[in-house]
């Protein structure tokens, strides 16, 4: 393992899970540089969560290993896991016990004083409920209580899977908020999610898996930047436009959207086309390279229709 | 590590209601045998205005030492060791199983990673919770006891060495359970469920049990003997009727199942029962520590 790998706030190196004959996570190499925002996506069963589990010490690689915070998981989990914040699935508590007391029973297995459960409890907006029975609570309120089970040891390092899950526009949107100030505050945030809107928002970078195999790494920006499409805006009917492009040897295709057009030709042609349409009398309202967006791009590479 | 997640297990436990109502259901079983024993000593005396005689002179002496104290130490350690046991199984299988139906066994490890310390946390947890039941169950014992004693005239001789010799009786009935606690634990862990640690711990003591009531073959020939002594309940027996003896009880008296001739030597049934002890102790953690540890079953 190199040594940026090993100063990262997460390295897999060949991370391995197979039971029986199915591959869960398949030769995962990844690095997760501290400070990071990181998006961790994947269809349902890619192996999202099997590698969160095996970056907790949770479940053994078969092969590979793990090294977080620099330290080995599977040869000194309690070192590795000691500053580590992790939201794994749904949220799990004793239903017997009110939210406080979950709290405090992970306040005492961590070694963490017991102050800081006001702490975290504020900052999840759960002050108030915080000693009714985890049984009564909706979806939503375990969600914000794991998530304050997670800042309990203020991690350095924070993984979170799903975590709005259950929560309400307005909850989605202050976890939004919370991941960006945990961020601004040097904190490594690992998260897996479906919402690719959110991860969209949030991740500097994300990592795309699916069937356990890794298919994308990369800056989101530049996973989005595509070279060969432009977004046009024409003012008025744009039927004369979509003959005059389709006529162009180098535009090979033209889609209509709600209110432009995309054509699918190289980016650097820009110019040329904007001279070409203004010169046959169609204006022209905008034209840029289209980014498009993480969804698009997620089901591309995951081939999902 | 170790001490943390003790005290986390001590919190689950001191505040779980299934703990309590264990804790209940054992204090008011062992209550209404208490009254039940002191209705035949009255009955057999007359006390209610009929006399009934069903029980033999011995057998009546028996129950009135059992009423009496010291007495009263050894028939309360007799009931933790029947009832309270299947009562510890419960609680056990609860205990862990919960963890992992609920889901929270990978809270608790991704925090504290030591799954050799968490197994023993939990052990030492119920252990301890077992003892505060003990106790309560004395002090219920001996509250009864003078009750009956009061209205039915039983004689009391508690000695220094009675009370000297109650911790030694108290640990003797709590190694008693420690291997039926172990195997629910690990039968739990197998199972990955509360269920799993109920029928594994119940489904053992009653084959235990049936095996038990084997020992009579044991007067047939001494090997037999030798090979039925080897499981446990012939040892089990063993220990609870050295934990009668210990306050002037013969509890063969009343069960057959506690001949002290066939019965197994007391340094023999220890070290059968440590031996049992640490075979489910180390299923358990050996299944713990190795298997990966999924989410909500």
């Amino acid at each position: 393992m190199s040594t940026q790998a090993s100063d990262a706030a997460i390295a897999t190196e060949h991370l391995t899970k197979r039971y029986g004959e199915r591959l869960a996570v398949d030769a995962l190499t990844l690095t997760v540089q501290r400070g990071e925002v990181f998006g961790f996506l994947g269809p349902n069963g890619a192996g999202k969560t099997t590698t969160l589990a095996m970056l907790l010490g949770l479940v053994r690689p078969s092969a590979g290993r793990a090294v977080v915070l620099g330290v080995d998981v599977a040869a000194n989990p309690v070192t590795a896991l000691a500053r580590v914040g992790a939201m794994i699935e749904a949220p799990a508590f004793y239903p017997y016990l009110s939210g406080y007391d979950n709290l405090r029973v992970l306040c005492r297995a961590g070694g963490i004083a017991e102050p800081r459960i006001a702490e975290v409890l504020e900052v999840v907006e759960m002050t108030s409920r915080a000693r009714e029975r985890v049984r009564v609570y909706s979806q939503g309120m375990k969600q914000r209580l794991a998530l304050a089970a997670t800042l309990l040891p203020d991690p350095e390092l924070i993984l979170l899977d799903e975590p709005t899950n259950g929560l309400d526009p307005a909850g989605t949107a202050e976890i939004r908020q919370l991941i960006r100030s945990l961020a601004a505050r040097g904190r490594t945030i690992f998260l897996c999610s479906h919402q690719l809107h959110e991860v969209e928002q949030v991740c500097e970078r994300v990592a795309i898996l699916k069937a356990g195999r890794l298919l994308a790494e990369g800056q989101v920006a530049a996973l989005l930047q595509r070279d060969q499409r432009l977004r046009v805006r024409i003012e008025g009917d744009a039927s004369e436009a979509i003959a005059l492009l389709k006529a162009l040897p180098w535009v090979t295709g033209v889609e209509t959207a709600a209110d432009h057009l995309i054509v699918v030709t190289p980016t650097s042609r820009a110019a040329e086309l904007n001279a070409y349409l203004a010169a046959s009398g169609v204006p022209v309202a905008e034209l840029a390279p289209d980014a498009g967006s993480l969804e698009d791009f997620f089901l591309e590479v995951t081939g999902a229709p | 590590m170790f001490t943390r997640l003790f005290a986390a297990e001590w919190l689950k436990l001191w505040r779980r209601p299934l703990a309590w109502a264990m804790l209940a259901i054992f204090l008011g079983l062992l209550a209404l045998s208490l009254i039940l024993w002191t209705l035949v000593v009255a009955l057999h005396e007359g006390a209610l205005g009929i006399s009934l005689t069903v029980l033999r002179e011995e057998q009546v002496a028996e129950i009135r030492r059992q009423l009496s104290l010291p007495g009263i130490f050894g028939m309360v350690l007799g009931q933790v060791n029947s009832t309270g046991g299947i009562l510890a199984i419960l609680l056990a299988a609860g205990s862990l199983g919960g963890d992992y139906s609920w889901g929270t066994l990978r809270s608790l490890l991704s925090r504290a990673p030591d799954r050799r310390a968490y197994l023993l946390a939990k052990t030492m947890a119920l252990l301890l919770g077992l003892l505060i039941g003990v106790v309560l169950g004395l002090l219920v014992g001996v509250l009864i006891a003078l009750i009956a004693s009061a209205w039915l005239g039983l004689p009391h001789t508690l000695s220094v060495r009675d009370l000297l010799v109650l911790p030694i009786g108290i640990a003797r009935a709590l190694l008693i359970i420690l291997p039926y606690l172990l195997l629910t634990l690990a039968s739990a862990a197998l199972g990955r469920s509360t269920l799993a640690g109920i029928a594994g711990g119940i489904v053992f003591l009653i084959f235990d049990i049936g095996a038990g009531s084997l020992t009579s073959l044991g007067l047939v020939n001494p090997l037999i003997r030798q090979v039925i002594n080897l499981l446990l309940q012939p040892n089990i027996n063993s220990l609870v009727m050295q934990n009668g003896q210990l306050f002037g009880l013969d509890q063969s008296l009343l069960t057959n199942a506690l001949d002290p001739t066939v019965l197994p030597a007391p340094f023999q049934a220890t070290l059968v029962v440590i031996i049992y002890s640490l075979l489910f102790g180390y299923t358990a953690w050996r299944t713990i520590a190795r298997r990966d540890i999924t989410g909500a079953q």
